[in-house]
């Protein structure tokens, strides 16, 4: 597993000395600093992507950048995302180590045969000889009052495809080692940002170590019930869990996935042969989804220690709704309570 | 009813509902003139001329984004994509666009689009030729995707799909397309979202679409021979919607359950059946439910290794015996 080295660690953008009392940073701040140090520890890094230059991207995780790094390490690129990956792959062949960044998680589609037909096999095709050290990073998930196109889960897609990584971060700590430990992989790594998120703040403490990037964590000990979830969707689950302790006093456990292909379950299934229930949460529709997939290996693995089916709390399968709309359809706390309530009630 | 080859099945198909539908037309790469890569629509330039069988360009996104356009206005476009792996070349108009328009414009505008394709590998194709990536369009809110394994399916459920106002997805299999089957005479459409038990049996119940349910018949047969075991057949034919309830009544029966796929396993269309099994079974289930899939690697070109790499009837066989042997069941009786 990549780990950063810690001689290289970077300082923060702000010169602090990283050995000080860490201080609070937000998702999109830690992505900035993690880029960054990336940037400054290899020159084969590079940046590509619609906006993220001179404006330093429409969610400005890439803010500074180009002023830093020059244009030829922060590109803006026209609006062709299939252009932006299929140069990326050209890059990593040389040598390069790009990070493409998609603007919305809709528009990721047109650079698809890109991603699936060539960044996935090259490879394999290559019998190894050939290295895909590619990162692309998606914003995705809704919440953010945009619409369809704008709003998308389409995670699935790549974890179920071979030859691809897939990981999603769902705080600040894990954006700044994740993105750093993504870039460093010589596998093809789609990096899941949780949009609705970028402004959540947490300490970022530059002398820990991380943990390797395909690990899920569990963030909360409980014994009552499991909640598998990732992105977005884990501050709603921790809040669920809270309150579940407060109202119900039910101790629930979370375990915030990290990595989506390959999945690492063993700490899910630990749990449930210890809670025998499980709620796997996600943002996306919920036929064949990540949930579906968590459900099917735990139905496997723990079949003679579940109590209940595994409860599955997802978007609706219907396109993303308009933004007036999508208070009902992403899961909330009531919905993940509910899923919770469901299981035990089995 | 006659006896026909899957291929035959759709030929006839097209040129009927051709026949019965001035607004059918038919889009796609060497269609016309070289009458398609597999030879589906032989005969029909002659026939309805080149208004409606149409040579398009080799751009994937072109034509299956004209051809959304023309279902918008009243058409019904039927496309071939030469095999599913250049669908990935029009997946922005098909999930971006012929999978949301219904919605985005709240009902005003419809898509009865059809693109036919198929899926499959072991003709020694290599990776990017040889994909079975039905699921991307399984995924999408919007689309209906069917797969038939058998001519009176693909009979069936392409009249259903081309009579559809919603875009579907029409995946054929390349080792399909010679099998040979009755299909019956008359224009009935099927139904979209049912599946079918396709043998009945009292011992296992095994979930299988397209080529994959075409093999579960076979090692149903020769472990009935072999093992005395009774399998139930259940094929699909359609990945969204899924007819979860034939699946569940049917394990609800059998109490145990093997899924079979030809796509890459994790986050497959299996997982979302088993999910589905364990949900609407769990009190019945006396076995874990077991899938069979692809190597999760891109198809290799080797036979050897394409061979290894594909689910075989072998795979099947063993996964039934194990499922099987964990209940401490054989021949359809239970072991004291």
């Amino acid at each position: 597993m990549t780990e950063v080295d810690a001689r290289s660690r970077p300082r923060p953008a702000d010169g602090s000395d990283p050995g000080q009392a860490p201080s609070k940073v937000t998702i999109g701040k830690a992505l900035n600093l993690g880029l960054r140090a990336a940037m400054e520890r290899d020159p084969k890094v590079i940046l590509m992507g619609e906006d993220i230059g001179r404006l330093g991207g429409v969610f400005r995780i890439t803010d500074g950048l180009q002023k830093d790094f020059g244009e030829q390490r922060v590109l803006d690129t026209p609006l062709a995302e299939s252009g932006i990956v299929g140069a990326a792959i050209g890059l990593a062949i040389r040598g390069y180590r790009p990070v493409c960044e998609i603007q919305f998680d809709g528009f990721i589609f047109p650079a698809f045969d890109q991603i699936v037909s060539q960044l996935a096999k090259l490879n394999y095709r290559s019998q190894g000889r050939i290295r895909m050290p590619v990162v692309i990073r998606v914003p995705f998930g809704g919440g953010i009052g945009a619409v369809e196109h704008h709003s998308e889960s389409p995670e699935s897609y790549f974890a179920h495809t071979a030859g691809l990584k897939v990981v999603a971060c769902s705080n600040p700590v894990d954006a700044y080692w994740m993105i750093q430990q993504a870039i460093e992989s010589d596998e093809p790594v789609l990096f899941f940002e949780p949009k609705r998120r970028y402004h959540e703040k947490a300490e970022l403490d530059l002398t820990a170590t991380p943990v390797p990037l395909h690990s899920s964590r569990v963030l909360r000990r409980g014994g009552t019930a499991t909640i598998a979830c990732y992105g977005p969707m884990v501050k709603t689950c921790l809040e669920a869990a809270e309150s579940a302790a407060e109202q119900e006093g039910h101790d629930l456990e979370v375990i915030d996935l990290r990595t989506l292909s390959p999945l690492d379950l063993e700490p899910v299934h630990e749990s449930v042969r210890r809670t025998g229930r499980l709620v796997v949460a996600s943002e996306a529709p919920g036929e064949s989804s990540i949930a579906s997939e968590i459900a099917a290996r735990v139905q496997q693995e723990c079949f003679y220690s579940l109590e209940a089916p595994v409860v599955r709390v997802t978007g609706f399968d219907t396109p993303y709704p308009p933004s007036k709309l999508e208070e009902e359809y992403l899961p909330d706390l009531d919905r993940v309570l509910h899923a919770v309530e469901q299981s035990l009630g089995w | 009813m006659s006896i026909m080859t899957y291929r035959q099945a759709l030929r006839d198909t097209l040129r009927t509902e051709m026949r019965r539908d001035p607004d059918v037309l038919l889009l796609g790469e060497e269609i016309g003139v070289f009458e398609g890569s597999y030879k589906i629509t032989a005969g029909l330039l002659a026939e309805f001329g080149e208004k409606r069988v149409r040579d398009t360009p080799i751009a994937e996104e072109g034509f299956t984004g004209a051809a959304i356009g023309a279902a918008m206005l009243g058409l019904r476009p039927v496309v071939e994509i030469m095999t599913i792996n250049f669908s990935l070349l029009a997946l922005d108009q098909i999930v971006n666009h012929a999978a949301k328009i219904y919605g985005m414009f709240g009902g005003q505008a419809r898509v009865p689009l059809v693109i036919r394709t198929p899926g499959g590998g072991g003709q020694q194709l290599g990776a990017t030729h040889s994909q079975n990536i039905e699921l991307y369009y399984a995924f999408v809110p919007g689309m209906k995707v069917v797969a038939p394994s058998n001519p009176a399916d693909a009979k069936s459920l392409l009249l259903a799909a081309i009579r559809d106002d919603d875009p579907v997805l029409f995946l054929e299999n390349l080792a399909l397309y010679n099998a040979k089957g009755e299909v019956p005479d008359d224009d009935t459409p099927g139904e979209i979202g049912r599946a079918a038990v396709t043998r009945p049996g009292r011992d296992i119940t095994v979930v299988a679409y397209s080529r994959m349910a075409a093999v579960a018949l076979t090692v149903a047969e020769r472990m009935a021979q072999t093992d005395g075991i009774d399998i139930e057949v259940v094929d699909l034919r359609s990945l969204r919607p899924l007819d979860r309830e034939t699946v569940v009544d049917s394990v609800r029966r059998t109490h145990c359950a093997v899924v079979l796929e030809d796509d890459w396993l994790t986050y497959g269309i299996g997982a979302e059946i088993a999910a589905t099994i364990s949900d609407g079974a769990f009190d019945w289930l006396d076995a874990p439910v077991r899938r069979v899939a692809m190597a999760e690697v891109p198809l290799p070109y080797a036979k050897t290794l394409e061979t290894a790499a594909l689910p075989s009837a072998d795979d099947v066989t063993t996964a039934i015996r194990q499922t099987l042997a964990s209940v401490g069941r054989r021949a359809g009786k239970d072991i004291p």
